[in-house]
Protein backbone atom coordinates (compact mmCIF):
# COMPACT_ATOMS: atom_id res chain seq x y z
CA UNK A 1 0.00 0.00 0.00
CA UNK A 2 1.10 3.66 -0.89
CA UNK A 3 1.10 6.40 1.86
CA UNK A 4 1.31 9.80 1.68
CA UNK A 5 3.77 11.90 3.79
CA UNK A 6 1.78 14.95 5.03
CA UNK A 7 4.98 16.18 7.06
CA UNK A 8 8.66 16.63 7.47
CA UNK A 9 10.64 17.35 10.01
CA UNK A 10 14.85 17.30 10.39
CA UNK A 11 17.56 18.70 12.15
CA UNK A 12 21.37 17.98 11.24
CA UNK A 13 24.59 19.39 10.79
CA UNK A 14 22.64 21.65 8.01
CA UNK A 15 20.71 23.31 10.48
CA UNK A 16 17.08 23.10 11.52
CA UNK A 17 14.04 22.64 9.85
CA UNK A 18 12.86 21.64 6.15
CA UNK A 19 13.64 25.35 4.71
CA UNK A 20 17.71 24.94 6.24
CA UNK A 21 17.59 21.32 4.78
CA UNK A 22 16.54 22.85 1.42
CA UNK A 23 19.09 25.77 1.53
CA UNK A 24 21.35 23.22 1.96
CA UNK A 25 20.50 21.31 -0.65
CA UNK A 26 20.58 24.36 -2.86
CA UNK A 27 24.23 24.99 -2.27
CA UNK A 28 25.23 21.59 -2.74
CA UNK A 29 27.13 20.96 0.31
CA UNK A 30 27.38 22.10 4.05
CA UNK A 31 31.30 23.00 5.84
CA UNK A 32 31.28 20.29 8.67
CA UNK A 33 32.52 21.74 11.90
CA UNK A 34 35.92 21.17 13.41
CA UNK A 35 35.71 19.27 16.23
CA UNK A 36 38.91 19.06 18.71
CA UNK A 37 38.94 15.66 20.69
CA UNK A 38 40.86 15.52 23.89
CA UNK A 39 43.32 12.47 24.18
CA UNK A 40 45.33 11.87 27.31
CA UNK A 41 48.95 12.85 27.08
CA UNK A 42 48.38 13.91 23.57
CA UNK A 43 47.89 17.17 21.73
CA UNK A 44 44.19 17.81 20.33
CA UNK A 45 43.03 16.17 17.63
CA UNK A 46 40.72 18.12 15.24
CA UNK A 47 38.93 16.43 12.74
CA UNK A 48 35.58 17.57 11.06
CA UNK A 49 31.66 16.38 11.95
CA UNK A 50 28.49 17.70 10.88
CA UNK A 51 26.44 17.81 14.54
CA UNK A 52 23.14 18.89 15.08
CA UNK A 53 22.16 21.46 17.62
CA UNK A 54 18.53 21.27 19.51
CA UNK A 55 18.09 24.53 21.32
CA UNK A 56 14.89 24.91 18.71
CA UNK A 57 12.99 22.03 20.60
CA UNK A 58 12.29 24.22 23.84
CA UNK A 59 9.82 26.02 21.29
CA UNK A 60 7.76 23.06 22.03
CA UNK A 61 8.97 21.47 25.53
CA UNK A 62 9.61 23.69 28.69
CA UNK A 63 13.40 23.37 29.36
CA UNK A 64 12.89 22.13 32.60
CA UNK A 65 11.21 19.19 31.45
CA UNK A 66 14.29 18.11 29.26
CA UNK A 67 16.72 17.65 31.61
CA UNK A 68 16.37 14.57 31.69
CA UNK A 69 16.33 14.02 28.02
CA UNK A 70 19.77 13.31 26.40
CA UNK A 71 20.89 14.92 23.27
CA UNK A 72 19.79 11.54 21.00
CA UNK A 73 16.56 11.91 22.74
CA UNK A 74 16.28 15.87 22.15
CA UNK A 75 17.57 15.40 18.41
CA UNK A 76 14.19 13.05 18.22
CA UNK A 77 11.65 14.89 20.05
CA UNK A 78 13.10 17.67 17.46
CA UNK A 79 12.63 15.81 14.36
CA UNK A 80 8.88 14.63 15.72
CA UNK A 81 7.58 17.99 16.61
CA UNK A 82 9.19 19.66 13.54
CA UNK A 83 6.95 16.79 11.17
CA UNK A 84 3.90 16.87 13.51
CA UNK A 85 3.72 20.82 13.40
CA UNK A 86 4.83 20.62 9.33
CA UNK A 87 1.96 18.23 9.38
CA UNK A 88 -0.30 20.73 11.45
CA UNK A 89 -0.59 18.24 13.85
CA UNK A 90 0.58 19.93 17.17
CA UNK A 91 -2.27 20.38 18.43
CA UNK A 92 -5.73 18.05 18.93
CA UNK A 93 -5.79 14.13 19.32
CA UNK A 94 -2.59 12.10 18.53
CA UNK A 95 -3.68 9.22 20.48
CA UNK A 96 -4.15 7.28 17.17
CA UNK A 97 -0.79 8.41 15.98
CA UNK A 98 1.90 5.42 15.74
CA UNK A 99 5.30 6.35 16.80
CA UNK A 100 8.43 4.01 14.43
CA UNK A 101 12.23 5.27 15.30
CA UNK A 102 15.02 3.59 13.50
CA UNK A 103 18.90 3.93 14.43
CA UNK A 104 21.60 2.21 13.45
CA UNK A 105 24.09 3.13 16.49
CA UNK A 106 21.25 4.20 19.29
CA UNK A 107 22.04 6.78 22.18
CA UNK A 108 25.95 6.24 21.98
CA UNK A 109 27.13 8.84 24.06
CA UNK A 110 24.66 8.13 26.97
CA UNK A 111 25.43 4.68 26.95
CA UNK A 112 29.39 4.97 26.93
CA UNK A 113 28.51 7.49 29.95
CA UNK A 114 27.16 5.01 31.78
CA UNK A 115 29.35 2.29 31.45
CA UNK A 116 32.38 4.94 32.15
CA UNK A 117 30.82 5.35 35.39
CA UNK A 118 29.84 1.91 36.22
CA UNK A 119 33.37 0.92 35.13
CA UNK A 120 35.28 3.86 36.76
CA UNK A 121 32.57 4.05 40.33
CA UNK A 122 31.69 0.50 40.23
CA UNK A 123 27.29 -0.51 40.37
CA UNK A 124 26.45 1.82 43.54
CA UNK A 125 27.15 4.75 41.36
CA UNK A 126 25.98 4.43 38.03
CA UNK A 127 23.39 6.68 36.94
CA UNK A 128 19.96 5.39 37.04
CA UNK A 129 18.86 8.15 34.37
CA UNK A 130 21.83 7.45 32.38
CA UNK A 131 20.49 4.08 32.41
CA UNK A 132 16.95 4.51 31.31
CA UNK A 133 18.20 6.44 28.68
CA UNK A 134 20.81 3.92 26.82
CA UNK A 135 18.58 1.82 26.16
CA UNK A 136 17.63 1.84 22.44
CA UNK A 137 14.11 2.70 22.66
CA UNK A 138 14.37 5.77 25.37
CA UNK A 139 14.06 8.08 22.42
CA UNK A 140 10.95 6.62 20.90
CA UNK A 141 9.69 6.83 24.89
CA UNK A 142 10.64 10.23 25.25
CA UNK A 143 8.04 10.89 21.60
CA UNK A 144 5.44 9.32 23.00
CA UNK A 145 5.21 10.46 26.57
CA UNK A 146 6.16 14.19 25.75
CA UNK A 147 3.67 14.57 22.77
CA UNK A 148 1.35 11.87 24.06
CA UNK A 149 1.26 9.65 21.09
CA UNK A 150 -0.44 6.49 22.45
CA UNK A 151 -0.66 4.47 20.37
CA UNK A 152 2.21 1.31 19.35
CA UNK A 153 5.64 2.43 19.36
CA UNK A 154 8.69 0.65 17.93
CA UNK A 155 12.41 1.47 17.34
CA UNK A 156 13.73 -0.61 14.64
CA UNK A 157 18.07 -1.14 14.59
CA UNK A 158 19.68 -2.56 11.72
CA UNK A 159 22.74 -0.67 11.34
CA UNK A 160 22.54 0.50 7.84
CA UNK A 161 19.56 -0.81 6.95
CA UNK A 162 17.70 0.56 9.62
CA UNK A 163 15.36 3.14 7.91
CA UNK A 164 13.71 0.70 5.26
CA UNK A 165 13.29 -1.86 7.62
CA UNK A 166 11.81 0.57 10.22
CA UNK A 167 9.57 2.16 6.99
CA UNK A 168 8.36 -1.81 6.40
CA UNK A 169 6.57 -1.52 9.66
CA UNK A 170 5.36 1.90 9.61
CA UNK A 171 3.65 0.68 6.07
CA UNK A 172 2.33 -2.41 7.32
CA UNK A 173 0.63 -0.35 10.23
CA UNK A 174 -1.18 1.75 8.27
CA UNK A 175 -2.47 -1.10 5.72
CA UNK A 176 -3.64 -3.05 8.69
CA UNK A 177 -5.49 0.05 10.39
CA UNK A 178 -3.70 -0.37 13.69
CA UNK A 179 -3.01 3.31 13.42
CA UNK A 180 -4.38 6.65 11.32
CA UNK A 181 -1.10 8.02 10.75
CA UNK A 182 2.77 6.60 11.72
CA UNK A 183 5.05 9.33 13.09
CA UNK A 184 8.50 7.93 11.08
CA UNK A 185 11.82 9.07 11.56
CA UNK A 186 15.57 8.36 12.34
CA UNK A 187 18.24 9.05 14.55
CA UNK A 188 21.92 8.69 15.51
CA UNK A 189 24.28 10.80 17.29
CA UNK A 190 27.58 11.47 17.68
CA UNK A 191 30.35 10.40 20.45
CA UNK A 192 33.97 10.72 21.23
CA UNK A 193 33.87 6.67 20.81
CA UNK A 194 32.62 6.16 17.28
CA UNK A 195 35.10 9.09 16.57
CA UNK A 196 37.61 6.12 17.80
CA UNK A 197 36.56 3.66 16.01
CA UNK A 198 35.66 5.30 13.02
CA UNK A 199 40.19 6.25 13.12
CA UNK A 200 40.89 2.88 13.63
CA UNK A 201 38.59 1.63 11.08
CA UNK A 202 39.65 4.29 8.05
CA UNK A 203 42.31 6.39 9.78
CA UNK A 204 42.89 9.62 7.63
CA UNK A 205 40.13 8.90 5.28
CA UNK A 206 37.79 10.42 7.95
CA UNK A 207 39.33 14.16 7.42
CA UNK A 208 37.15 15.37 4.27
CA UNK A 209 35.88 16.62 2.12
CA UNK A 210 33.07 14.29 1.65
CA UNK A 211 32.92 13.00 -2.02
CA UNK A 212 30.08 10.40 -2.45
CA UNK A 213 30.69 9.39 -5.58
CA UNK A 214 34.46 8.82 -5.86
CA UNK A 215 32.91 5.83 -4.57
CA UNK A 216 36.66 4.00 -4.37
CA UNK A 217 38.24 6.50 -2.24
CA UNK A 218 37.02 6.30 1.82
CA UNK A 219 36.25 10.31 2.09
CA UNK A 220 33.56 10.17 4.97
CA UNK A 221 33.01 12.64 7.28
CA UNK A 222 30.74 11.65 10.83
CA UNK A 223 27.52 13.12 11.49
CA UNK A 224 24.60 13.06 13.27
CA UNK A 225 20.77 14.25 12.95
CA UNK A 226 16.88 13.17 13.01
CA UNK A 227 14.62 12.79 10.23
CA UNK A 228 10.78 12.27 11.04
CA UNK A 229 8.00 12.23 8.57
CA UNK A 230 4.10 12.11 9.06
CA UNK A 231 2.70 8.72 7.08
CA UNK A 232 -1.20 8.65 6.34
CA UNK A 233 -3.01 6.23 4.46
CA UNK A 234 -3.68 6.98 0.52
CA UNK A 235 -7.22 8.04 1.13
CA UNK A 236 -5.43 11.58 3.30
CA UNK A 237 -3.76 14.80 1.65
CA UNK A 238 -0.20 14.84 0.79
CA UNK A 239 2.19 17.24 1.14
CA UNK A 240 5.33 15.62 -0.55
CA UNK A 241 3.99 12.81 -2.95
CA UNK A 242 3.96 9.00 -1.33
CA UNK A 243 5.62 6.28 -0.73
CA UNK A 244 5.03 3.70 -3.00
CA UNK A 245 7.01 0.42 -1.51
CA UNK A 246 10.14 0.06 0.12
CA UNK A 247 12.56 -3.68 -0.10
CA UNK A 248 15.46 -4.82 1.56
CA UNK A 249 17.74 -7.50 0.01
CA UNK A 250 21.21 -8.32 -0.70
CA UNK A 251 22.60 -7.40 -4.14
CA UNK A 252 25.33 -11.06 -3.54
CA UNK A 253 22.43 -13.17 -3.19
CA UNK A 254 19.60 -11.32 -5.77
CA UNK A 255 21.21 -8.47 -6.93
CA UNK A 256 18.65 -5.10 -6.80
CA UNK A 257 16.60 -4.17 -9.96
CA UNK A 258 16.61 -0.33 -10.18
CA UNK A 259 13.86 0.55 -11.92
CA UNK A 260 14.52 2.39 -15.38
CA UNK A 261 12.96 5.40 -15.33
CA UNK A 262 12.78 6.83 -11.47
CA UNK A 263 15.18 9.61 -10.47
CA UNK A 264 17.90 8.11 -8.26
CA UNK A 265 19.20 9.24 -5.28
CA UNK A 266 21.58 7.07 -3.46
CA UNK A 267 23.04 7.19 0.05
CA UNK A 268 26.51 6.68 -0.64
CA UNK A 269 28.25 8.64 1.94
CA UNK A 270 31.95 8.49 1.38
CA UNK A 271 32.79 5.07 2.88
CA UNK A 272 34.21 3.14 0.34
CA UNK A 273 33.50 -0.49 1.15
CA UNK A 274 29.54 0.44 -0.11
CA UNK A 275 31.26 1.86 -2.91
CA UNK A 276 31.96 -0.98 -5.08
CA UNK A 277 28.24 -1.73 -4.60
CA UNK A 278 26.94 1.43 -5.67
CA UNK A 279 29.39 1.03 -8.79
CA UNK A 280 28.16 -1.96 -9.76
CA UNK A 281 24.24 -0.56 -10.45
CA UNK A 282 24.42 3.29 -11.07
CA UNK A 283 27.25 3.17 -13.70
CA UNK A 284 26.01 5.45 -16.48
CA UNK A 285 22.84 6.67 -14.56
CA UNK A 286 22.51 10.10 -13.03
CA UNK A 287 22.31 10.29 -9.83
CA UNK A 288 21.83 12.90 -6.57
CA UNK A 289 24.37 12.01 -3.69
CA UNK A 290 23.36 14.20 -1.02
CA UNK A 291 25.84 13.61 2.03
CA UNK A 292 27.69 16.60 1.83
CA UNK A 293 24.74 18.28 3.44
CA UNK A 294 24.69 15.93 6.50
CA UNK A 295 27.50 13.61 6.52
CA UNK A 296 27.85 9.86 7.08
CA UNK A 297 25.56 7.93 10.01
CA UNK A 298 22.83 5.04 9.17
CA UNK A 299 20.08 7.17 9.91
CA UNK A 300 21.01 9.59 6.99
CA UNK A 301 19.12 7.34 4.74
CA UNK A 302 16.02 9.04 6.42
CA UNK A 303 17.31 12.06 4.81
CA UNK A 304 17.57 10.96 1.77
CA UNK A 305 13.97 10.14 1.81
CA UNK A 306 13.67 14.15 3.03
CA UNK A 307 15.21 15.22 -0.13
CA UNK A 308 13.19 12.69 -2.13
CA UNK A 309 10.14 13.96 -0.85
CA UNK A 310 10.68 17.51 -1.53
CA UNK A 311 12.59 17.19 -4.95
CA UNK A 312 8.55 15.72 -5.76
CA UNK A 313 7.10 18.44 -3.78
CA UNK A 314 9.47 21.28 -5.72
CA UNK A 315 9.24 19.22 -8.99
CA UNK A 316 13.40 18.87 -9.32
CA UNK A 317 16.03 17.55 -8.32
CA UNK A 318 19.80 18.18 -8.54
CA UNK A 319 21.38 15.43 -9.59
CA UNK A 320 25.45 14.65 -10.35
CA UNK A 321 26.99 12.59 -13.06
CA UNK A 322 28.68 10.15 -11.53
CA UNK A 323 31.63 10.56 -11.06
CA UNK A 324 31.41 14.28 -9.51
CA UNK A 325 30.16 16.36 -12.74
CA UNK A 326 28.72 19.84 -12.15
CA UNK A 327 24.93 19.46 -10.60
CA UNK A 328 21.69 19.64 -12.96
CA UNK A 329 18.38 20.04 -12.17
CA UNK A 330 15.88 17.63 -13.81
CA UNK A 331 12.73 17.04 -13.97
CA UNK A 332 10.70 14.63 -11.45
CA UNK A 333 7.74 12.71 -10.89
CA UNK A 334 9.02 9.34 -9.69
CA UNK A 335 12.18 9.02 -7.14
CA UNK A 336 13.83 6.06 -5.58
CA UNK A 337 16.54 6.17 -2.84
CA UNK A 338 18.76 3.39 -2.44
CA UNK A 339 20.93 2.84 0.49
CA UNK A 340 23.60 -0.22 -0.29
CA UNK A 341 25.47 -1.15 3.41
CA UNK A 342 28.89 -2.56 3.04
CA UNK A 343 28.36 -6.31 2.88
CA UNK A 344 25.40 -5.61 -0.11
CA UNK A 345 22.67 -5.41 1.64
CA UNK A 346 20.72 -2.92 0.34
CA UNK A 347 17.35 -1.21 0.84
CA UNK A 348 14.98 0.51 -2.04
CA UNK A 349 12.35 3.43 -1.04
CA UNK A 350 10.08 4.07 -3.95
CA UNK A 351 8.06 7.36 -4.16
CA UNK A 352 5.85 9.70 -6.40
CA UNK A 353 4.25 12.23 -6.84
CA UNK B 1 34.92 25.52 47.79
CA UNK B 2 32.72 25.22 50.36
CA UNK B 3 30.64 22.05 50.84
CA UNK B 4 27.80 23.74 49.91
CA UNK B 5 28.65 25.59 47.28
CA UNK B 6 30.59 22.39 45.50
CA UNK B 7 26.93 20.73 46.00
CA UNK B 8 25.13 23.54 44.30
CA UNK B 9 27.38 23.12 41.63
CA UNK B 10 27.43 19.22 41.39
CA UNK B 11 23.50 19.56 41.31
CA UNK B 12 23.56 21.74 38.75
CA UNK B 13 25.44 19.74 36.27
CA UNK B 14 24.59 16.16 37.14
CA UNK B 15 20.93 16.46 37.71
CA UNK B 16 20.68 19.01 34.44
CA UNK B 17 19.14 22.17 36.38
CA UNK B 18 20.24 24.59 33.57
CA UNK B 19 17.72 26.87 34.38
CA UNK B 20 19.48 27.71 37.79
CA UNK B 21 22.06 29.19 38.84
CA UNK B 22 23.91 28.27 42.28
CA UNK B 23 23.01 31.58 44.07
CA UNK B 24 19.39 30.72 42.67
CA UNK B 25 19.58 27.64 44.85
CA UNK B 26 18.84 29.09 48.70
CA UNK B 27 20.86 27.11 51.53
CA UNK B 28 17.77 25.89 53.05
CA UNK B 29 15.26 25.86 50.49
CA UNK B 30 13.52 22.57 50.19
CA UNK B 31 15.17 20.18 48.12
CA UNK B 32 12.05 18.38 47.12
CA UNK B 33 8.48 18.63 46.18
CA UNK B 34 7.66 22.91 46.31
CA UNK B 35 11.42 23.68 46.83
CA UNK B 36 13.63 23.15 44.04
CA UNK B 37 11.29 20.86 42.64
CA UNK B 38 13.12 17.34 42.41
CA UNK B 39 11.45 14.28 42.80
CA UNK B 40 12.01 10.55 43.85
CA UNK B 41 14.24 9.80 41.14
CA UNK B 42 16.35 12.73 41.67
CA UNK B 43 16.45 11.71 45.06
CA UNK B 44 18.71 8.03 44.02
CA UNK B 45 20.78 10.70 41.82
CA UNK B 46 22.00 13.07 44.78
CA UNK B 47 23.02 9.69 46.34
CA UNK B 48 25.04 8.72 43.56
CA UNK B 49 26.31 11.91 43.14
CA UNK B 50 27.01 12.55 47.11
CA UNK B 51 29.31 8.89 46.80
CA UNK B 52 30.83 10.33 43.33
CA UNK B 53 31.61 13.72 44.29
CA UNK B 54 32.28 13.60 48.11
CA UNK B 55 33.29 10.12 49.05
CA UNK B 56 30.57 9.69 51.18
CA UNK B 57 27.86 7.02 51.29
CA UNK B 58 23.89 7.16 52.04
CA UNK B 59 23.11 3.88 53.01
CA UNK B 60 19.66 3.75 53.67
CA UNK B 61 16.74 5.69 53.68
CA UNK B 62 16.76 6.55 57.95
CA UNK B 63 19.74 7.78 57.16
CA UNK B 64 19.02 9.89 53.53
CA UNK B 65 15.76 10.98 54.38
CA UNK B 66 16.85 13.44 56.89
CA UNK B 67 19.90 14.34 55.05
CA UNK B 68 18.06 15.12 52.02
CA UNK B 69 16.01 17.80 52.90
CA UNK B 70 17.92 20.82 52.08
CA UNK B 71 21.39 22.22 51.03
CA UNK B 72 21.85 22.86 54.33
CA UNK B 73 21.32 19.61 55.88
CA UNK B 74 22.78 17.46 53.12
CA UNK B 75 26.31 19.51 53.38
CA UNK B 76 26.15 18.82 57.60
CA UNK B 77 25.79 14.80 56.80
CA UNK B 78 28.40 15.49 54.31
CA UNK B 79 31.28 16.76 56.87
CA UNK B 80 30.06 14.58 60.01
CA UNK B 81 30.83 11.33 57.81
CA UNK B 82 34.01 12.83 56.42
CA UNK B 83 35.11 13.87 59.63
CA UNK B 84 34.88 10.30 60.72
Amino acid sequence: MAVNIQGIGAVGGFGCGVEALRNALRQGSVPPRQVTLEHPGEAGEEFPAYLAATGELERFIPKRELRRIDHFSKMTLLGACLALEDAALLDGDRSRIGVVVASGYGPLKTTFSFLDSYLDFGYSCSSPTHFSNSVHNAAAAHVAMQLKLTAPNLTVTQFDMSVPSALMTALQWLAEDRVDQVLFGAVDEYCAVLRYCRRQFFGAGEQGPLAPLELARQTAVVGEGAAFFVLARPESAAAYGRIDGVCLGNHQRRPVRLPETDGLIVGADGHHRCGVWYQQVITGRQVAACAPVYGSFPAAAAFDLAVAALALRDGNLTVDEPPGGDGQAVDVSRLACLKFAAGGEYGLIRLSR
Amino acid sequence: MSVKEKLKKVLIEDLNLEDLTPDEIDDDMALFGEGLGLDSLDAVELVVVVQKHFGVEIKDMEEGRPALQSISTLARFIEEKQGQ
